[in-house]
């Protein structure tokens, strides 16, 4: 048996995802709105599911709701609805309680480089 | 049924799954794989035309262009050779695009290998990382979520439509590693019970550790001959009567029914269309339960059952049931090298239909026609083969 390291650091361009992932790293959901059909999808769609194209950039607030949790040893995870987008979308889930169902994205920490989805609780009054 | 596609499997292997520990390699592997199915076949390695070869990544192999490489050691240097990726389902999408070029007619025998070292060259935390990146590397991969998790979502969503729990979670998962106790290549024989599926360690609700499919390697072998090709004393060999794939959507919140393998629908109506057969004349499946619930997905998704949870319980899917499915013990018995899982699928539906599989798991009436099913990302990629045997 022969024991081989290799490490890789890459530098990754954003390309067409640029805004989602500046967006991400600022603490903001920044969504593709349609040209045609005016859905927005977050994460965004280059192309939509009408199938156009054409299509703007919108900020949400970042404020999601949970539809779909999982829980165990590879962490919390969860399918959410950015308010404002069609879409839904998976986060890592940050200091949730069992019966908390809505979170915000933050800005990244210092030192955090990757446009992690990660949301965090907040407490709505009604 | 249509007249055959004109597409014989003259030759099937397959390795025993498990995590290596033996010193040998995914090279040796491939070897095994392909020399056990070219003896099979009658052929001579210089009948081969071309090698597609099956394997996920790079990152397991550390090899590019494993291809060349392996045509090197299997002494088809001059041959073609490609290598064909579409993660889990790149073992069946290696063997569409074999079909495809026999059919052209500019090519008389395919040999398909699928190989990954999945389970012995990187350590399973890293695997994990890397799986992640299956999905859409900018959104699902960033985040960490892990494979398991995100079938998990999906899942969830299932369930909620279906009826289908945790008690058809814990039967498919009894029902794979038995059947996987009576192939001596499993990796997974196992008689659990349902308290050691149910006490087994969460690790995405409501998937515990022994509802998912083992990290493997392994590697599987079929030699593909164009029918009026195919050697004499293999003319009663199966034929490929049908192939199918699609894709969904990459990102798993946007698709109109969370839960529901809609590529896989796609993928089995045009396979289906292209055999012009009925789903009612398959008489058995090997299907893609890297998790179980993918399998109670892939059942409804290919519409092999009205009511999945009175067939799972009466034992419909069982060796002797009237739909058996994943008779090898899938993915999460037999194991899941993950470029050869495909490849491997097919191999076993090849010599089921012959009457050649392991003889405890060979079912008595000899099957006419069998389906193999696997699918990359969370059924983002699917791929399904409608083989027949040479009574059908």
């Amino acid at each position: 048996m022969i024991k081989h390291n290799l490490p890789l650091e890459y530098t990754l361009a954003e390309g067409w995802l640029q805004p989602f992932s500046s967006g991400i790293l600022s603490g903001g959901a920044v969504a593709r709105q349609c040209s045609s059909c005016t859905e927005v999808s977050f994460p965004p769609h280059r192309t939509c599911r009408c199938g156009d194209t054409r299509g703007s950039w919108i900020t949400l607030d970042g404020r999601a709701d949970i539809h779909y949790r999982t829980m165990g040893a590879d962490g919390d995870f969860a399918l959410v609805k950015f308010r404002g987008a069609d879409t839904l979308c998976t986060v890592k889930l940050c200091n949730f309680a069992a019966d908390q169902r809505v979170g915000q994205l933050r800005a990244a920490t210092t030192g955090q480089s990757l446009p992690a989805l990660h949301l965090y609780p907040v407490q709505e009054h009604t | 049924m249509r007249s055959p596609s004109g597409v014989t499997v003259t030759g099937a292997a397959v390795t025993e799954f498990n995590r290596r520990r033996d010193n040998s390699s995914f090279r040796d592997w491939s070897a095994s794989a392909f020399e056990q199915a070219l003896r099979m076949s009658g052929l001579e390695r210089r009948d081969i035309d071309a090698l597609v070869v099956a394997s996920e990544s790079d990152f397991f192999t550390l090899q590019l262009n494993p291809a060349s490489v392996l045509a090197s050691d299997l002494g088809l240097t001059g041959a073609a050779c490609s290598r064909v990726e579409g993660g889990g389902a790149s073992g069946q999408l290696a063997v569409h695009a074999a079909v495809r070029a026999i059919q052209s007619g500019h090519i008389d025998h395919v040999a398909v290998i699928g190989v990954d070292p999945s389970a012995s060259q990187l350590d399973p935390a890293t695997v994990k990382s890397l799986y992640s990146y299956s999905f859409d590397a900018w959104t699902d991969g960033m985040s960490g979520i892990t494979s398991t998790a995100l079938y998990a979502l999906s899942f969830q969503a299932f369930m909620q439509h279906s009826g289908l729990g945790i008690s058809e979670l814990a039967e498919v998962t009894r029902q794979n590693r038995r059947n996987a106790t009576h192939n001596p290549g499993a990796h997974l024989g196992r008689t659990h019970t349902l308290d050691e599926i149910n006490q087994s360690p969460l690790i995405a609700s409501p998937y515990r550790r022994l509802h998912c499919s083992p990290l493997s390697d392994g590697a599987a072998a079929i030699i593909l001959s164009g029918s009026r090709l195919t050697p004499g004393a293999r003319r009663a060999a199966p034929s490929i009567i049908g192939i199918g794939a699609a894709s969904d959507t990459a990102h798993l919140g946007a698709r109109e029914n969370i839960g529901s393998f809609a590529a896989k629908t796609r993928a089995m109506q045009r396979a289906l269309k292209e055999a012009d057969i009925r789903i009612a004349d398959i008489d058995t499946a090997e299907l893609y339960d890297a998790y179980a619930g993918a399998q109670l997905q892939a059942i409804d998704a290919l519409g092999l059952s009205d009511n999945i949870a009175t067939d799972l319980l009466d034992g419909a899917f069982a060796p002797t049931g009237t739909m058996p499915v994943n008779i090898s013990g899938g993915l999460m018995g037999q194991g899941a090298p993950v470029g050869a899982t495909g490849v491997a699928q097919t191999a076993n539906c090849a010599l089921l239909l012959e009457g050649r599989y392991h003889p405890p798991l060979q079912p008595s009436a000899l099957p006419r026609i069998a389906l193999a099913d696997t699918h990359g990302g969370i059924c983002t990629t699917a791929a399904v083969t409608l083989l027949a045997g040479a009574r059908a």
